[in-house]
């Protein structure tokens, strides 16, 4: 059970201020959503959080870890999954391929057994193999273990880069923008799928325009707007803040 | 078997270019745009050379000390190439093979200077070749079904991706680099031992157009592509000796005509036809169906 707790994080690109005094929390078992207009920030900040990018000051959190200033993969190596709002994928590899390469951080074997092709790295080439099947099951996408990533639909897309970052058995999983392009009932079945990580223990922040999946789906929204958090709480109260509606439409 | 015969000193060289081929390909295929490999190979045959020569040792010695050497300077390679990336990390490794070179060239009283080096006993025939070859090719195989070889593909099509998965680039490419010098020192030992002489200007500018050539031809992802690359640049020449004069203009235009209708190589571009035709009827249903 690890939550990531940032305090006071601040980013300036120059002059231009990306994040301003963030402090937010995004406990184990919950579901956390991070809303806010476009150029709010909102992956500026998720790239704060996972190393991409460095802190002008304050405090990254990571369970008892203070991670503000580790590089990405080691950040990632501390249990930190992602997904990126403009899909990341290796377009020709097999989205089996694609899986697979999210398991790196738990494979064992030595560098000479890879090399040399030894048993031990072909056990556990077999092996991921099959949790990476296990995987596309769960999303229903085992059809297209052998395709190539780059020419499924933008939906399917999506979801091989979760299961990439499930791959990583992540303690934290950030979600950019994970059901843009989906139909309501695809966003519906993944909706269920990160309530079910989220009883597993697993801490998620999700970032969404589709006001009607945070609002199923958090237990907590926090808002920003031009770096700024404007308002947090529960996905109910904080839609009808009139901060809030002012920042999305403007005011009146 | 006269005809075979003759045909025996252009399977050595194709097997001793498949070894400079496959060092050049590893760095390419983990997304490093070194080509320091011809410097690692000159390094490599240096050494055999003059641990044959001057001390007198035997084969499996000089191979091994050729070997390690390609390795070790690999490494040392890895360290300042890590901070660059694409065509800066390719002029960083160029001069690195025109310090090679220059090294080759002044340092007479060891390396003979550009007169090269000479008098080196024939100790490496076409069954050394062979074997090196095949052992080059199922390392390849290896990597390529390992999480080496998935680490690779993650860095060379998306840095930000493979780091966000908990892949630590710049050591991933530093073995990159290692097996690339651990390759071109190997091959560059048996080219040394199998040719009676080195000289600097050998694993120049030219080698290192050659061995490109080979890599971007065939293909640069899958394993087979530098060995498409190497046997019809090899073959080439010698099919088209009829045409004399023409033959290297011929040599150009195929070159700029794969190019141009292949872009990835001529393996690279037929398995990414394969898998996009047979994935398609496939994805069609699924999609009727959802």
């Amino acid at each position: 059970m690890t939550d990531l707790v940032l305090e006071h994080v601040h980013k300036n690109f120059g002059g231009v201020i990306a994040a301003k005094d963030v402090s937010m929390r995004v406990p184990a078992g919950r579901i956390t959503g991070l809303i806010g207009p476009n150029g709010a920030g909102k992956t500026t900040l998720i790239n704060l959080i996972t190393g991409m990018l460095s802190l002008s000051s304050g405090k990254v959190l990571f369970g008892d870890r203070d991670i503000s200033a580790e590089p990405a993969d080691k950040v990632a190596r501390a249990g930190m999954g992602r997904t990126f709002q403009n899909i990341r994928l290796q377009k020709e590899a097999s989205v089996l391929a694609n899986v697979m390469v999210g398991f790196h951080r738990h494979e064992t074997c030595s560098l000479i057994a890879a090399i040399l092709g030894l048993p031990s790295s072909r056990r556990e080439d077999a092996l991921l193999r099959q949790r990476a099947m296990a995987l596309l099951g769960r999303f229903g996408m085992a059809g297209h273990a052998d395709s190539p990533a780059g020419s499924l639909a933008y939906g399917h897309q999506r979801k091989v880069e979760m299961m990439r970052a499930l791959a990583t058995d992540p303690e934290l999983i950030l979600l950019d923008e994970p059901v843009a392009g989906m139909n309501d009932v695809e966003a519906l079945q993944l909706g269920r799928i990160f309530r079910e990580l989220a009883d597993e223990g697993k801490a998620i922040l999700l970032i969404e325009h589709n006001m009607r999946f945070v609002q199923e789906l958090c237990d907590h929204v926090y808002v920003l707007d031009g770096g700024r958090l404007i308002a947090e709480g529960k996905p109910r109260e904080v839609v009808a803040d009139p901060a809030v509606i002012t920042a999305y439409l403007g005011e009146e | 078997m006269d005809m075979l015969l003759s045909f025996r000193p252009l399977f050595d060289l194709f097997l001793i270019h498949l070894g400079f081929a496959y060092s050049q390909y590893i760095v390419l295929r983990a997304g490093a745009f070194s080509i320091g490999n011809v410097g690692l190979s000159a390094i490599g045959a240096y050494t055999a050379a003059i641990l044959t020569v001057n001390y007198g040792l035997p084969l499996p010695v000089t191979l091994l000390a050729g070997t390690f050497a390609g390795l070790a300077f690999g490494a040392l390679l890895a360290i300042p190439l890590a901070r660059l990336r694409g065509v800066y990390q390719a002029i960083a490794s160029l001069a690195f093979v025109q310090i090679v070179l220059s090294a080759n060239l002044y340092a007479e009283n060891i390396t003979g200077g550009a007169m090269g080096f000479s008098g080196i006993p024939k100790l490496v025939g076409t069954g050394t070749l062979l074997v090196c070859a095949l052992a080059t090719i199922y390392v390849m195989l290896a990597i390529s079904r390992s999480r080496l070889g998935r680490a690779f593909d993650a860095v060379r099509e998306d840095e930000g991706m493979a780091v966000s998965l908990g892949i630590n680039a710049a050591r991933t490419q530093a073995v990159a680099y290692m097996i690339s010098g651990l390759l071109a020192g190997l091959f560059g030992s048996l080219e040394a031992l199998h040719s009676y002489a080195v000289e600097p200007n050998q694993f120049g500018f030219h080698l290192i157009i050659v061995v490109l050539s080979y890599v971007v031809l065939g293909g640069r992802r899958s394993i087979w592509g530098p060995l498409v690359g190497v046997a019809l640049l090899i073959a080439l020449p010698e099919i088209s000796r009829p045409l004399a004069d023409a033959r290297i203009m011929i040599y150009g235009l195929i070159l700029m005509a794969v190019m141009n209708f292949m872009p990835r190589g001529i393996v690279d571009t037929l398995v990414a036809r394969r898998r996009s035709r047979a994935a398609t009827p496939e994805v069609r249903q699924a999609e009727v169906k959802g």
